[in-house]
């Protein structure tokens, strides 16, 4: 297990390099330029713009530019934005935000996913089954932006039940915006659910629980329902990081100071070293969240043990 | 646990057994086991399938009854109606009786007669590896028998575990109670299952076909071990199989089965000595050759009738060399005493 987790870390290393300096290049290769703009009408007057580009190293061959944004990193700096505050202070205000909304998230397609799906797959054929099909396929085929305006409107506007922006990002604030970002992958979760236990209520071993003698519940909950959410765990831990991804629209629905906007705005400036930073932190985020499902797969099937 | 112990248990079993039995005499009940006119059928988008049409048969201690028959028989559906565990749907018994010491079994709630499932009446499948829980450790999986239906804590549970599987001559048990089925051979995996399927001294133990995923020394191997266990604890076994090498070895009746019927019953020896029913017959010339060990039995002419559309008459007229015209009209031909203690469900059985 030690190994194997070594191993991983390790392994995490050459990706984060990768990612870093493939979004480094794309940045390099948007068209225009950072000062573009920020001297209102005018173009920049031409010291301005040498003294920009010396101050954040632009006037260096993008590789030595590269080279120097890593040195820095390993000093645990995340460089300065061109808004003139550092990455790391922006990032320490806003991915706590994201991160709490995500959760939220994942609680909710957890939860909800699982229960439904389970609820779908012991009612097979009958209604609740058939509420579920539908009602997922109608979140599967709405995009994000349709269910998080609407979501808005009904639920923060007309009903009142819940705040119509989460510009503060705390937990009440972030209840609606969680429940859109989870939207869609509640109905895939609730349908991964739902085909894996029905797939293992006929398998082998459900008929050995029943010849066993054992009570209905216990031959659904403690035999089928075990082995039918290895998948649905896997698929929940990895749409941790499609969550936090998918953050970026919601976040702008609901006018939430998370990541989104920053990732956002940093392509806008072409502010290579403040998206950088952020991509980074999602990508570090990603693969631990991997990392621990991988370890939980192990947990959960022994056949997967990584002993 | 030493073999003392084991002895004692095995000594308070049967006296335990012993006192249930008068108890069954004296209220009249013949048999163990008796199942009556059983009908099963699948009821299926494209039609229903009547998969069992009225099978009887008994089963008395001590006793090892044998079921042969081809491929889609019916024989598994026979076990999987005794012991209450049909898939439903689509499955459904339609029709009969399953008397345990004179109790019908079908009239019982589910509840009820998961009660019976384990201490009275027991199965093991021919797929091991299937048929185990790949996520729980073995010994958790037959500690589960004794915490669930006699309410044992974990501990004494798992004692439980690891004695049984030492009874099933499992080496190194102690050490391997905590393994997952994956981590067994597959005759350990067989052994494990069977451990299970005995673990609370069950009267009856039926067992589906449990050497046929098996190399055939290990085969032999489980084999004696379900003697050797039947012989200790007195209980009655149905063996499923489409092995006759088995059958001659090890059972003392023999119940053929062609398309949901039973078509003959016998005592072993005569049965092997001179088959009543032509299907029997087909059986046993088509004797398997070694290299076609687990194999369909081809030397019947054709294929078993398609169970949405039987055939009129005998379901097995289709594929007889003997069959005449009364075969091929009106109802299935009913089973009948041939010889004393001998039937068959055919107009020339024992001419042929
Ligand atoms: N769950 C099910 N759904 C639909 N039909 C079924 C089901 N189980 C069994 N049947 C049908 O019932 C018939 C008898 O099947 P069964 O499994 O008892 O055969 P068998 O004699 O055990 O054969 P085998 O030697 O292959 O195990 C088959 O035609 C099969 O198609
Ligand atoms: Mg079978």
């Amino acid at each position: 297990m030690g190994k194997f987790i070594v191993r991983r870390l390790l392994q995490m290393i050459p990706v984060i390099l990768g990612t870093t300096f493939l979004i480094f290049m794309m940045v390099y290769a948007l068209p225009g330029d950072p000062t573009d703009g920020r001297c209102g009408q005018r173009p920049c007057p031409p010291q301005y713009v040498e003294a920009f580009r010396r101050e954040y190293n632009l006037d260096k061959p993008v590789i030595v530019q590269y080279l120097l944004y890593l040195a820095k990193l390993l000093t645990g700096d995340f460089g300065t934005a061109y808004n003139g505050k550092t990455v790391l202070h922006e990032l320490s205000i806003r991915y706590p935000v994201t991160i709490k909304l995500a959760l939220i998230a994942i609680a909710i397609e957890a939860v909800i996913g699982i229960a439904a799906g389970i609820l779908a797959a012991i009612r097979k054929g009958k209604f609740i089954d058939n509420l579920v099909t539908v009602s997922t396929l109608l979140l599967i085929s709405f995009p994000v932006f349709v269910i998080g305006g609407l979501c808005q409107l009904v639920f923060g506007l007309q009903l009142g039940w819940f705040p119509v922006t989460a510009t503060e990002g705390t937990w009440e604030q972030l209840v609606l915006p969680g429940i859109v970002l989870a939207s869609l992958s509640v109905a895939y979760t609730a349908r991964l659910t739902r085909t894996s236990l029905v797939e293992n209520l006929r398998a082998d071993y459900v008929r050995t629980a029943r010849a066993k003698g054992l009570t209905v519940p216990r031959t659904i909950a403690v035999h089928a329902l075990r082995n039918s959410l290895i998948p649905v765990v896997t698929y929940i831990g990895a749409s941790f990081g499609a969550l936090m991804g998918g953050a970026i629209v919601t976040e702008r629905i609901f006018n939430i100071n998370g990541i989104g906007g920053y990732i956002y705005k940093s392509i806008h400036d072409r502010d290579g070293t403040a998206l950088v930073g952020t991509v980074l932190c999602l990508v570090v985020v990603y693969l631990v969240v991997n990392l621990l499902v991988d370890i939980l797969y192990g947990v959960l099937d022994p056949r997967m043990s990584h002993d | 646990m030493t073999q003392d112990v084991a002895a004692k248990h095995q000594a308070g079993v049967a006296a335990r057994k012993a006192e249930m039995r008068a108890a069954q005499l004296a209220a009249g009940v013949e048999h163990l086991l008796e199942v009556k006119d059983l009908h099963v059928e699948f009821r299926m988008q494209d039609g229903v399938a009547k998969a069992i049409n009225g099978v009887s048969f008994h089963l008395d201690e001590r006793e090892t009854l044998a079921i042969l028959g081809e491929s889609g028989s019916g024989k598994s559906v026979t076990a999987q109606a005794i012991m209450g565990i049909l898939d439903t749907p689509p499955g459904y018994v339609t029709g009969g009786e399953v008397l345990f010491q004179g109790t019908d079994m079908l009239k019982m709630t589910y509840r009820e007669r998961a009660k019976y499932r384990g201490p009275k009446i027991s199965m093991i499948f021919q797929d091991a590896l299937s048929s185990l829980n790949p996520v729980f450790p073995v010994g958790w999986q037959i500690a589960e028998m004794f915490r669930k239906h006699r309410g044992m804590n974990r501990s004494d549970a798992y004692a439980e575990a690891v004695r049984l599987m030492e009874r099933v001559k499992i080496p190194a048990a102690k050490e391997r109670v905590k393994a997952f089925p994956h981590q067994f051979s597959g005759g350990m995996r067989q052994r494990i299952m069977i451990a299970m399927a005995i673990s609370l001294d069950p009267w009856v133990l039926i067992a589906d076909e449990p050497t046929t995923a098996l190399d055939v020394t290990v085969q032999a191997q489980i084999m004696d071990l379900l003697k050797e266990l039947q012989e200790e604890s007195g209980m009655g076994l149905i063996l499923i199989t489409h092995d006759l090498g088995v059958v001659a070895s090890v059972a003392d009746r023999i119940a053929v089965m062609y398309a949901g019927r039973l078509v003959e019953t016998s005592a072993i020896g005569p049965l092997y000595a001179h088959p009543l029913h032509p299907y029997t017959k087909g059986l046993l010339e088509s004797v398997p050759r070694l290299d076609q060990k687990g194999q369909e039995l081809l030397a019947i002419g054709g294929l078993p009738p398609n169970l949405l559309r039987m055939p009129e008459g005998c379901p097995f007229n289709p594929r007889c060399r003997y069959a005449f015209d009364e075969c091929r009209t009106g109802a299935p031909p009913p089973l009948r005493e041939v010889e004393p203690g001998r039937f068959a469900a055919c107009y020339v059985a024992g001419e042929v």
